[in-house]
C-alpha cells in the first residue's frame, strides 16, 4: 500500500515538473524553437543539450514548446471525451429502456466509423489546427468510456447499496452521481489515463498524416514524425520526444493508480 | 435470447442507413473531389468537368446519395473511380491481407495479455506485477509507426533476419507489442475489481481452494469488460493498421481506405464504411451475447 | 536411340555453351519499386506516375523519346508533315504483333485516338488532341499508314503521338473505364503482363517477339512500397533493385550504384497575381531578392539541386540563361519594399502535405522573409484540397501564394501555364496576363523549326522573369540507387535510367 503511494507521488512529481516546464517554456528554452541556426543535425553538446534537428533548430527548446502543445491537446481531448462518455454511459446504463437504445445506437454509429477515417474525413473538411485536433480526438474517443460506464452501471445498479439508497428515497440524480458513479470510476480513471496516452499517440499519428499540428509549430508528435527519416543518422531527434512521451504516460499511470486506490469504495 | 438477436439484426438496417448517410455527406463536404487528384498538370479543366459529369458528380448531393442507396440495396456498390474495378472486388481483394495480420496479432495479444493480466492481479504488488506494469506502459507509449521503423532498421537492415516486406512476422510483432499493454491493463484492473468483491470473499470464507476461486469464478467475471473491448477493437481492423501497412508495404484494407479518403474515391469509401459498420454491429452483437452468457446477472435481468 | 542421345547431348552442350557465352543472366528478374498505388494499367486513362511506369514496358506508341529528348520512330517507322503543317502522315512498321499474337495495324491507332476523343470515356488526355476547340481527325490510309489531320499547325503534336496504342480487336465495343483490360493489359511493348496483385505488385515477362529485339530480362517485378524509408532499407538489403533516394541518404551504399541526374522539373513559389498584396511588381521582386537559394537548397536538399531562375529546365533544348535573375540581395529587397511603400506585409502560403521538401522549404522561406519584415504563414493542405483551391473557377482565387512544382513535358510549349486565356480555368492559376508573352506562346506553337522556336522562347523567358510572377526556387536532381547486379542501364538523364528497358540485364 505504501509502495503504491510512493509511486503515485513519484508520478505526480514527474508530471508536475513536465507541466511546469511546459507552461514556463519561454523561460526555460535557450533558443527560439523555430529559429534556424547554424549547425543542423548536431549531436547533443554543451551548446545544444539535446542536439539540433534537420533544419538546425534546437531540440530542447522545441521539446519544451512542443510539450505545451502536446499536453494541452491530451488534456482537453480527454476532458471532452470523458464528459461525453460519462454522460452517455450514466444515462444509458441507469435508465435503460429507450434512452439506452437510442444512446447505444448512436454510440454504435460512432463506433462503426474506423477512428482514423472519421478523423481524416473531419480534418479534410476543417483546416487542421490545434483546436480542432483536440476537438476531433475528444469527439471520436468517448465511445469506449460510454460503454464502460454503461457496463459498470448495468452491473452495479442491481446491487444492494443502490436498492438501499432507493428505499431511502434518494432521487435518481443523487443515486447516479453520489452512489453509482463513484463506484464505477476506477476503470474509468484507468481509461482516462490511457485516454491521455492515446490522445498523445493519436496526435502523433495525425501529424504523420499531416493533419495534426501544423509546421513550424512543434508538438511531440510532429517532432517524432520529422525524426522518422533520421533514425539512423540522428537518433537523438527521435529519442527525446519518445522518451518524454513515455515519461508522461508512465507518470499518468502512477497517478491514476494512486487515485484508483484512493477512490476504492471499500476503504 | 433469439428474440434479442433478431431484434438487433433488424436494428441493423436503420443503423447502416444512418452511417452511410453521415459518411456520404461528410465526404462530400470535404473540399476537392476525385478529379482533383488527377496529378498530371497538363490536364485541361474542361476534361475534368466532363469526367465529373460522367460520374454523376454534378448532381445535388442528396440525389447522389439516393442513387447510391438504391444500388447498395441491390448489393451493387459501384465502381472505384481510381481503378474502375467493382468496389466489392476491390475491397475483398485487400481484405484477406488485413484479416490475416489482424487475427494473428489479436490471437497473440490475447494469448499473452490475459494470463499476464490475471497473474499481475493475483500477485498484486509483486516483482512480476510491477515489472509487467512498467513494461506495459512503456510499450503503450511507443507510437506504433516509430516502433515499426526501429524494427525494420534493426531486424531487416542490421541483422537481416527478415526482409522489409512480404513477411508477416515484423508487422505482427509491432501490432502485438503496441496492442498488448492496453488489454493487459484492462484485464488486470478488471480482475482486481472482481477479486475484491463480496462473493469472492464469501467463496474464500467457504474454504474453496484458491485455484478454483481464481479460474472458475473470478476469471469468468473479469472477462466481461474484455469482451466489450474486443467488440470495440474491430474498427481498428481497417484504420489502425494503416500506418503499419504503409511502412511494411502490406497490401491491406487500411491503406486502401485511407488512400480512398485522400483521393475522394467515394464508392470505395462508402463500400468500406458499410462493410465496417456491418462487422462492428455483428461484433458488438457477439460481444453482448458473450456478455450475457458470461455474466449470469445480466442474463437474468434480460429475462425479467 | 543413339541418334536421340546424340541429339540430346548436342542440345545440352549448345545451350550450356550459349549460357556460358552470355554475359548476363538469361532468366534475370529485375525488381523495381513503385511509390504508390496503381490506378489502371492503361495509358489513355491513368494519370499517375506509378501506373505509367508499368505502361511504359507494356505499351508502345507511334514515336518515343531518345536520351537527348528527340522524338524517334517507334511503332511508326517514319513520318512526314505536309507543307501547310496540318497533315501528318505516319508509316507504320509491318512486323509488330500484339502480345496475344494478333497483328498490329493502323486500325488500332485510329481506334486508340478515337477512344480518347470519345466524350463518354473518362480520358483526361482528350484535351491534348483538341486544338482551339477542334479535334484532330485520324484517317486510316491503308493497313500500315495513318494520317493525322490537325485543324492548324501545331508543333507539340509529336508529344501526343507518343501515346501508348491500345488493341482494337480486344477493346472495340467495350466500356473502357471499367474494363477488366485495365488490370490484364495487352500491348505491343517489350514485356507482357503476367499478374497483378492489388496493392502489392505487378509482374511482367519478356516478350520474345518484340519488334526491336527480345529483352534481355526474363521478368520485371514492380513492387509497391509506399514508404520511402522502407524502400531504402529494401534497396540496401537487396530485396529490390532500384529506388529513388532522399537527399539526406545519398551517400555510398554497398553493392549499389548511385546516380544523380537532371530532369524536366522545377519547384517554385507562385504569387496570386490577382491579389492586391502582390499586384505591385516591386513587392514580388523584393520577395524574390530575399530568397537565399543556397541556404534553402543546402538545408532542404543537401545541396543536391540547382538554383532556378527561369521557367525552363537547363536540360531542355529551349533553355536560355539570358533571363532576369533575382540573386540573393536582402538590401535590394528592403529598398524595393520601401519604394513600394509596403510595411508589415503578411500572407499565407499553401503547401501540399506529402512533400517534406516543400514543407521544409516553406519553413526556411518563412525565416528568410522575416528578415525583411515580411510575415509568411504556412498552411499545409491535403493534395486534393490544395488542387481544389488553385483550380477553382473563380476570380480572384482563394489563396495568396503556393509552393508547388511543374514537371514540364518534352516539348517546351508552356501555353497552359502562361497564356492569359488559361485563367481562371487552366494551369495559369496565378492569373498571369502579358499580351507580349501570349503572342510568343502562340508563335512558338506555330513555328516548325527548333531554331526559330528557341529564339522565341528565349525572349519569352526573359519577359516572364522580368515580371516576377513566380519565385523560381530550384531544379531538383533525380537521385536514384540501383543494385550493382543490374547492367545495361541508359545514360542518366531526363529520360531516366531504364529508357531502353530491353537492354537492361542482370549480371551473372
Amino acid at each position: 500500500m505504501l509502495k503504491k503511494n510512493k509511486l503515485a507521488i513519484f508520478g505526480l512529481i514527474i508530471l508536475s515538473t513536465l507541466v511546469l516546464l511546459a507552461i514556463f517554456a519561454p523561460v526555460f528554452a535557450p533558443f527560439d524553437p523555430n529559429a534556424i541556426l547554424e549547425d543542423h543535425i548536431a549531436s547533443p553538446s554543451m551548446k545544444h543539450i539535446f542536439g539540433t534537428d534537420d533544419l538546425g533548430r534546437d531540440l530542447l527548446s522545441r521539446l519544451l514548446y512542443g510539450g505545451r502543445v502536446s499536453l494541452s491537446v491530451a488534456v482537453i481531448a480527454v476532458a471532452v471525451s470523458l464528459t461525453i462518455g460519462i454522460l452517455f454511459g450514466c444515462l444509458s446504463g441507469y435508465y435503460g429502456g429507450i434512452l439506452d437504445e437510442v444512446i447505444m445506437r448512436f454510440t454504435d454509429i460512432m463506433l462503426s466509423f474506423p477512428t482514423i477515417f472519421l478523423i481524416l474525413a473531419i480534418q479534410s473538411v476543417l483546416t487542421p489546427s490545434i483546436i480542432n485536433v483536440m476537438a476531433v480526438i475528444g469527439a471520436t474517443s468517448w465511445m469506449g468510456i460510454a460503454r464502460l460506464v454503461r457496463g459498470e452501471f448495468l452491473a452495479l445498479k442491481e446491487r444492494e447499496f443502490v436498492e438501499a439508497a432507493r428505499a431511502i428515497g434518494c432521487s435518481d440524480l443523487r443515486i447516479i452521481f453520489r452512489h453509482i458513479l463513484p463506484n464505477s470510476l476506477p476503470p474509468v480513471i484507468v481509461a482516462g489515463t490511457l485516454g491521455m496516452a492515446g490522445a498523445i499517440l493519436t496526435e502523433s499519428a495525425l501529424s504523420f498524416l499531416g493533419l495534426g499540428v501544423q509546421p513550424p509549430m512543434a508538438s511531440w508528435g510532429n517532432m517524432l514524425m520529422d525524426s522518422q527519416s533520421y533514425l539512423l543518422d540522428a537518433p537523438w531527434m527521435a529519442v527525446m520526444p519518445g522518451l518524454v512521451i513515455v515519461l508522461t504516460v508512465l507518470s499518468l499511470y502512477f497517478v491514476g493508480e494512486g487515485l484508483r486506490e484512493g477512490l476504492n469504495p471499500k476503504e | 435470447m433469439s428474440k434479442f438477436i433478431i431484434r438487433r439484426l433488424v436494428q441493423l438496417i436503420p443503423l447502416l442507413i444512418g452511417i452511410s448517410l453521415i459518411t456520404f455527406f461528410v465526404m462530400h463536404m470535404a473540399p476537392g473531389d476525385p478529379t482533383s487528384l488527377f496529378a498530371d498538370p497538363n490536364i485541361k479543366p474542361e476534361e475534368l468537368s466532363r469526367i465529373r459529369a460522367n460520374w454523376g458528380l454534378d448532381k445535388p448531393v442528396i440525389v447522389q446519395y439516393f442513387v447510391w442507396l438504391k444500388n447498395a440495396a441491390k448489393l451493387d456498390f459501384g465502381y472505384s473511380y481510381i481503378s474502375g474495378k467493382p468496389v466489392i472486388e476491390e475491397i475483398f481483394e485487400r481484405l484477406p491481407a488485413t484479416v490475416l495480420l489482424m487475427s494473428v496479432s489479436f490471437f497473440l495479444i490475447l494469448l499473452i495479455s490475459i494470463p499476464v493480466g490475471v497473474i499481475s492481479a493475483v500477485r498484486k504488488g509483486s516483482l512480476f506485477d510491477n515489472l509487467f506494469t512498467v513494461l506495459s506502459f512503456v510499450f503503450m507509449s511507443i507510437p506504433s509507426f516509430w516502433l515499426a521503423l526501429i524494427f525494420m532498421m534493426v531486424f531487416s537492415l542490421k541483422l537481416e533476419w527478415f526482409p522489409p516486406f512480404g513477411n508477416l512476422i515484423l508487422p505482427c510483432a509491432v501490432m502485438v507489442i503496441s496492442g498488448l499493454a492496453g488489454i493487459t491493463r484492462y484485464q488486470r484492473a478488471s480482475m482486481l475489481e472482481v477479486l475484491g468483491q463480496e462473493y469472492i470473499k464469501v467463496a474464500r470464507a467457504k474454504g474453496l481452494p484458491e485455484n478454483i476461486i481464481i479460474f472458475k469464478h473470478a476469471l469468468r467475471n473479469s472477462l466481461i469488460p474484455i469482451v466489450t473491448l474486443l467488440g470495440l477493437s474491430l474498427p481498428d481492423l481497417f484504420g489502425g493498421a494503416f500506418i503499419i501497412e504503409t511502412i511494411f508495404a502490406w497490401p491491406g484494407m487500411g491503406r486502401l481506405g485511407v488512400s480512398a479518403v485522400f483521393s475522394r474515391n467515394y464508392p470505395v469509401i462508402m463500400g468500406i464504411t458499410v462493410l465496417t459498420a456491418l462487422l462492428i454491429v455483428i461484433g458488438n452483437l457477439l460481444a453482448d451475447i458473450g456478455y450475457a452468457m458470461v455474466d449470469p446477472r445480466i442474463r437474468y435481468a434480460e429475462k425479467k | 536411340m543413339i541418334k536421340t542421345i546424340i541429339r540430346a547431348l548436342l542440345i545440352t552442350i549448345l545451350s550450356t555453351g550459349i549460357v556460358f557465352a552470355l554475359d548476363y543472366e538469361p532468366n534475370g528478374r529485375l525488381i523495381m519499386s513503385l511509390g504508390g498505388e496503381i490506378s489502371v494499367i492503361n495509358p489513355i486513362l491513368s494519370t499517375d506516375t506509378t501506373s505509367s511506369a508499368i505502361e511504359g514496358v507494356i505499351f508502345t506508341g507511334l514515336v518515343k523519346v531518345d536520351k537527348n529528348l528527340n522524338f524517334i520512330p517507334d511503332l511508326a517507322k517514319s513520318w512526314t508533315i505536309s507543307k501547310n503543317g496540318k497533315v501528318w502522315t505516319f508509316k507504320l512498321r509491318r512486323d509488330v504483333t500484339w502480345h496475344d499474337g494478333e497483328p498490329f495495324t493502323a486500325e488500332d491507332v485510329k481506334f486508340t485516338f478515337d477512344t480518347i476523343l470519345n466524350k463518354k470515356v473518362n480520358s483526361v488526355r482528350r484535351g491534348d488532341y483538341i486544338i482551339d476547340g477542334e479535334p484532330i481527325v485520324f484517317r486510316v490510309v491503308d493497313r500500315h499508314t495513318i494520317k493525322a489531320i490537325l485543324p492548324k499547325p501545331f508543333s507539340p503534336f509529336l508529344t501526343s503521338a507518343s501515346m501508348g496504342i491500345l488493341p482494337k480487336h480486344i477493346l472495340e465495343g467495350k466500356e473502357l473505364d471499367m474494363s477488366g483490360f485495365n488490370r490484364r493489359p495487352v500491348g505491343t511493348g517489350p514485356f507482357k503482363f503476367v499478374e497483378y496483385k492489388a496493392g502489392d505488385h505487378v509482374l511482367v515477362k519478356r516478350n520474345p517477339d518484340y519488334y526491336d529485339g527480345a529483352p534481355k530480362l526474363k521478368e520485371i517485378l514492380f513492387k509497391i512500397i509506399p514508404d520511402e524509408n522502407t524502400a531504402l532499407v529494401a534497396l540496401k538489403s537487396g530485396d529490390i533493385d532500384e529506388t529513388g533516394i532522399p537527399p539526406k541518404d545519398f551517400h555510398p551504399i554497398k553493392h549499389v550504384n548511385l546516380y544523380k541526374y537532371d530532369a524536366l522539373l522545377y519547384t517554385y513559389l507562385g504569387f496570386n497575381l490577382k491579389s492586391p498584396k502582390f499586384s505591385d511588381i516591386k513587392v514580388r521582386q523584393a520577395l524574390s531578392y530575399a530568397v537565399n537559394r543556397k541556404q534553402l537548397i543546402g538545408l532542404v536538399l543537401r545541396g543536391l539541386a540547382v538554383p532556378a531562375y527561369s521557367p525552363c529546365s537547363p536540360v531542355s533544348w529551349a533553355y536560355s540563361d539570358d533571363v532576369h535573375k533575382y540573386e540573393y540581395d536582402p538590401k535590394k529587397a528592403n529598398a524595393l519594399l520601401k519604394e513600394a511603400g509596403v510595411k508589415n506585409l503578411e500572407f499565407t502560403v499553401l503547401v501540399n502535405h506529402g512533400s517534406k521538401e516543400r514543407e521544409k522549404a516553406a519553413t526556411i522561406l518563412q525565416q528568410q522573409f522575416e528578415k525583411i519584415g515580411v510575415k509568411m504563414n504556412i498552411r499545409v493542405l491535403e493534395w486534393s484540397a490544395l488542387l481544389k483551391v488553385i483550380n477553382a473557377r473563380k476570380d480572384p482565387k482563394d489563396f495568396d501564394a503556393v509552393i508547388i512544382g511543374w514537371s514540364t513535358g518534352v516539348d517546351p510549349d508552356s501555353y497552359s501555364i502562361w497564356h492569359s486565356s488559361q485563367y481562371p480555368t487552366g494551369l495559369n492559376f496565378i492569373g498571369y496576363d502579358n499580351p507580349k508573352v501570349d503572342r510568343m506562346l502562340d508563335a512558338g506553337r506555330r513555328e516548325q523549326y527548333k531554331s526559330d522556336r528557341k529564339e522565341i522562347y528565349a525572349a519569352m523567358y526573359k519577359q516572364i522573369t522580368n515580371d516576377a510572377p513566380y519565385i523560381f526556387l530550384w531544379y531538383p536532381k533525380v537521385l536514384a540507387g540501383v543494385r550493382d547486379r543490374v547492367g545495361g542501364l541508359s545514360e542518366p538523364g531526363p529520360t531516366g535510367l531504364f529508357l531502353n528497358i530491353e537492354e537492361v540485364y542482370i549480371k551473372k
